[in-house]
């Protein structure tokens, strides 16, 4: 132990009993998450169960100047949860009360290690369902969600995590419990505290209980799969969908080289010999969600070379899971797998495209490219052996090409994953020196002493 | 992610293919029992194989406390495997793991006599003997009955029954452990051996009452000469019946035949036909017996049973169904001292009793 005195832990263990782990190998575990190529071990895990304890977590951090970065469910794709500079890891992952889900006023109260997978189902005892639904919810936690302001594979209708946060409770770094909203539809009764704290990485504060909106659970959901020739075509299909009606909850695609690894997992009969797919779908009322679909297909049909309707739920929960596997499935395929997030407004979706598969070859990079197309969100994936350097370099630089275009066509270096330790580096490029000022300015407000997740967003 | 595994010093402990297969994505996180035990990153699937990563770099001395406790904590019951989109052999890995951190004198003591036992061919055969398992029997077919080690032993009844039930079956007391025990606790190569020579002393189809022994065995001989028992008494649609009060009868898994071998179906099926079958909610998930875990890792052995035996006792069952020796021993036990009114039986031992 380097960065902790014998005298903090005494402290945490004081406060926590045997929820303070301090052996190597669990540090080890805890040194790492869902991103590759980043990796640094704490000094001190603890597992709080209230937010009392977290309060007191974080009294002790200050009185002994110890960094402090929270983790969920460690499933996050930016480094996010690497605590590089070594200290305390607060794992949420042990305050999973489910406190409260109403009918009557559409929302769940809980605490922030409940995962998105469980609350999900009760909220559908209640006939109501969580709507950012991330290809990660059986394993991400609502705090993981809220801290990121995760996005599914519905979010050109429904949005994402930020539409449905209400409220938040929230610890600061020196132990002041703050509340933020609440139970209200509408206050506008100071600055949009909870707004600020969606999306901040854990280093502002550390949530510990979470408002959520809930919506009814929808009468009928259809989906259907189209294929296309290539990317381009299916980009250009997604345009012209949304242009034709109202938007449809799920527009998905994925290339010939995702489809191929996501066949050799899933087997549900997907055609290889396509350029590109697009899973399809609607929820709402049943005819009104007949008729979305059949107008999506129709919109396809010009330029799709075949075109599929999932005949059963069961068939279309297959393809919903089949797509949210899509990285794990690519990762069967080589020993190590950088994926990206970059964000384009819609109608640069084709060009953007065409720029990735063009940069991957010119950099000689296997790079398949999934996402949620109607968000304009696209995860650009290298598949590269781990063990060759020169090829993870390639990797790296042919995403850096990637991250500027996106900037220049008007979009963004992250559209869901997050800016963590991993795209720190590009943010500048993407926000500019005032903003990243006040960036600084708004971390120092909430944590003077730079005690949360040093090294990641406002550092 | 295989960063982790390219240091210079490697201590090919583990396969690297399969250790580089693991994206460290978490969905296994959910799946795993350890896991909801402890809620602690290390016990989960993904933070063994981390830990398994630094012993293979050697940023992990070989006598860390972490990697002992893991190395043991962990059931083995394989859930972890059938929801990792990357296809990790989880199972695999354990045994390679297991295969370092328990060779030789750093095995658990209390598994060291069972190991001796199952390694010997005449002391098996005087158990079968003395407990009356299924006698010799020639028959035309291709189609061998294989004999529990353990199970000779505790359910003799087991082996009698699944003779009877079908007649085609030959039966060669003469034969040794499957070795799955070995391999699961520190001695793959043993455990590897022992299966071959199964498979060469019985030649043709293997039908197995074990579950673990199955997935053990189809793994080194080959699946297709590999029958669990319910999957044979399914093809062979032997002849049963329900009683007149219908039962209500639930199943446990194994975790082996499940989780490793994808048999689930066919068991519930053969309930199905012969009583009010009753899914428990955690069916699929282990029971904490897990070969010699129950003798290992006490505390927690109980502690999952414990929760097993409520829901069973909630489900307000006449049976509970096993597939596995190891399964229903523990079953049995935890039933036992509950006093519940629910017996726990062999699959076997439950459709013998429904012959008309
Ligand atoms: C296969 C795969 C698919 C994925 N699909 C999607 C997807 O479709 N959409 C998407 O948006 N993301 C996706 N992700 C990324 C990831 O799952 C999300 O970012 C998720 O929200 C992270 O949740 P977590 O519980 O794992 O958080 P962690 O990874 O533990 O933490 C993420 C960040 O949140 C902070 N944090 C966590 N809890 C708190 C808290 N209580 N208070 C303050 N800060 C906190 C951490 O400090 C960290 O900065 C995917 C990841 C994988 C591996
Ligand atoms: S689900 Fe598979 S790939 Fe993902 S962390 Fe677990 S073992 Fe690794
Ligand atoms: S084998 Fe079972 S106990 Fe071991 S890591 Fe996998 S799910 Fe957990």
């Amino acid at each position: 132990m380097d960065k902790i005195s014998p005298a903090a832990v005494a402290d945490l263990r004081a406060l926590l009993g045997d929820r303070v782990l301090t052996e190597p190998g669990a540090l080890a575990a805890y040194g790492r998450d869902a991103t590759p190529l980043f990796r640094h071990a704490p000094d001190v895990v603890v597992q709080p169960l209230t937010t009392e304890e977290v309060a007191g977590v974080m009294r002790i951090a200050t009185r002994h100047r110890v960094p402090v970065t929270t983790r969920g469910a460690g499933t996050n794709l930016c480094a996010a949860t690497v605590p590089l500079s070594g200290g305390i890891v607060l794992s949420t992952m042990r305050m999973t009360a489910l406190l409260e889900v109403s009918r009557e006023e559409m929302l769940t109260v809980c605490q922030p290690g409940v995962t998105a997978g469980a609350l999900n189902r009760a909220a559908a005892t209640e006939g109501l369902i969580y709507v950012p639904d991330p290809g990660s919810k059986e394993a991400s936690t609502i705090g993981g969600n809220v801290a990121t302001c995760a996005g599914g594979l519905r979010g050109l209708k429904y949005g994402v995590t930020r539409q449905y946060v209400l409220g938040l409770e929230a610890v600061l770094p020196d132990g002041e419990v703050i509340r933020t909203g609440g139970r209200l539809v509408k206050d506008v009764a100071g600055y949009d505290l909870t707004r600020l704290l969606v999306g901040s990485e854990g280093t502002l504060a550390v949530i510990t209980e979470i408002t959520m909106a809930l919506v009814p659970n929808p009468a009928a959901a259809r989906y259907g799969v189209a294929y296309f020739e290539s990317m381009t075509d299916a980009s250009v299909a997604v345009r012209d969908i949304v242009a034709s009606g109202p938007a449809p909850a799920t527009l998905e695609f994925m290339d010939a080289v995702c489809i191929a690894a996501v066949e050799d997992f899933a087997h549900l009969g997907l055609r290889l010999d396509a350029g590109a797919l697009l899973l399809f779908g609607d929820d709402g009322e049943p005819d009104a969600v007949d008729r979305s679909v059949a107008r999506m297909a129709e919109v396809c049909a010009g330029r799709a070379t075949h075109i599929e309707l999932a005949a059963s739920v069961a068939a279309a929960e297959d393809l919903l899971a089949a797509r949210r596997c899509n990285l794990p499935a690519l990762a069967r395929s080589g020993s190590m797998t950088i994926l990206e997030d970059v964000t384009v407004p819609r109608p640069k979706l084709a060009e953007m495209v065409a720029f990735v598969a063009a940069t991957a070859e010119k950099h000689g990079v296997r790079i398949g490219t999934f996402g949620h197309a109607g968000d304009g969100n696209l995860h650009p994936t290298a598949v590269v052996d781990a063990d060759d350097p020169a090829a993870t370099a390639a990797a790296v630089a042919a995403f850096d090409d990637i991250f500027r275009h996106a900037v220049d066509l008007g979009g963004t270096i992250t559209g869901e994953h997050g800016v963590g330790a991993a795209k720190l580096p590009y943010l500048e490029h993407r926000l500019g020196p005032e903003q990243m000022a006040l960036l600084r300015r708004i971390k120092g407000a909430f944590d003077p002493l730079g005690l949360l997740n040093p090294g990641k967003l406002g550092s | 992610m295989s960063e982790d595994t390219t240091s210079a010093v490697s201590k090919n402990v583990f396969s690297k293919d399969l250790l580089d297969a693991c994206i460290s994505c978490g969905f296994c996180l959910p799946a795993c029992p350890t896991y909801a035990l402890t809620g602690q990153e290390q016990s989960s699937p993904r933070g063994r194989i981390t830990l398994m990563r630094m012993l293979e770099t050697g940023e992990l001395p070989a006598d860390d406390s972490t990697l002992a406790e893991e190395s043991s904590l962990c059931l083995g019951c394989r859930a972890c495997e059938t929801v990792c989109p990357a296809g990790v052999q989880y199972g695999h890995l354990l045994e390679e793991w297991r295969d370092e951190q328990w060779s030789g004198s750093k095995r658990p003591w209390i598994v060291r006599p069972l190991l001796l036992v199952a390694n010997r061919k005449w002391v098996l055969r005087l158990l079968g003997l003395a407990r009356r398992s299924a006698r010799k029997r020639e028959t035309s077919t291709q189609t061998t009955l294989m004999l529990g080690c353990f199970e000779r032993a505790l359910f003799p009844s087991v082996s009698r029954n699944l003779a009877a039930l079908d007649p085609t079956l030959a039966v060669d007391p003469d034969q040794g452990c499957c070795g799955a025990l070995h391999a699961h606790n520190g001695d793959l190569e043993q455990g590897r051996d022992l299966a071959r020579a199964l498979g060469e002393r019985l030649p043709g189809t293997i039908v197995t009452t074990s579950g673990g022994c199955a997935a053990h065995l189809a793994d080194v001989i080959g699946r297709d000469r590999v029958v669990e028992a319910s999957e044979w008494l399914l093809k062979q649609n032997t002849d049963t019946a329900k009683t007149e009060r219908p039962l209500r009868v639930g199943l446990q898994d194994s975790c082996h035949l499940r989780n490793g071998l994808g048999v689930w179906q066919e068991p519930r099926e053969l309930l199905g036909r012969t009583a009010t079958y009753v899914e428990l909610p955690s069916a699929g998930s282990c029971c904490g017996a897990a070969g010699t875990y129950a003798l290992v890792r006490k505390k927690e052995s109980k502690a999952i049973l414990a929760k097993k035996i409520a829901e069973i006792e909630a489900a307000d069952l006449d049976l509970v169904i096993a597939v596995n020796p190891g399964c229903l021993r523990q079953l049995q036990t935890g039933l036992r001292k509950s006093k519940s009114r629910t017996k726990a039986v062999h699959i076997v031992d439950y459709l013998r009793g429904r012959q008309p």
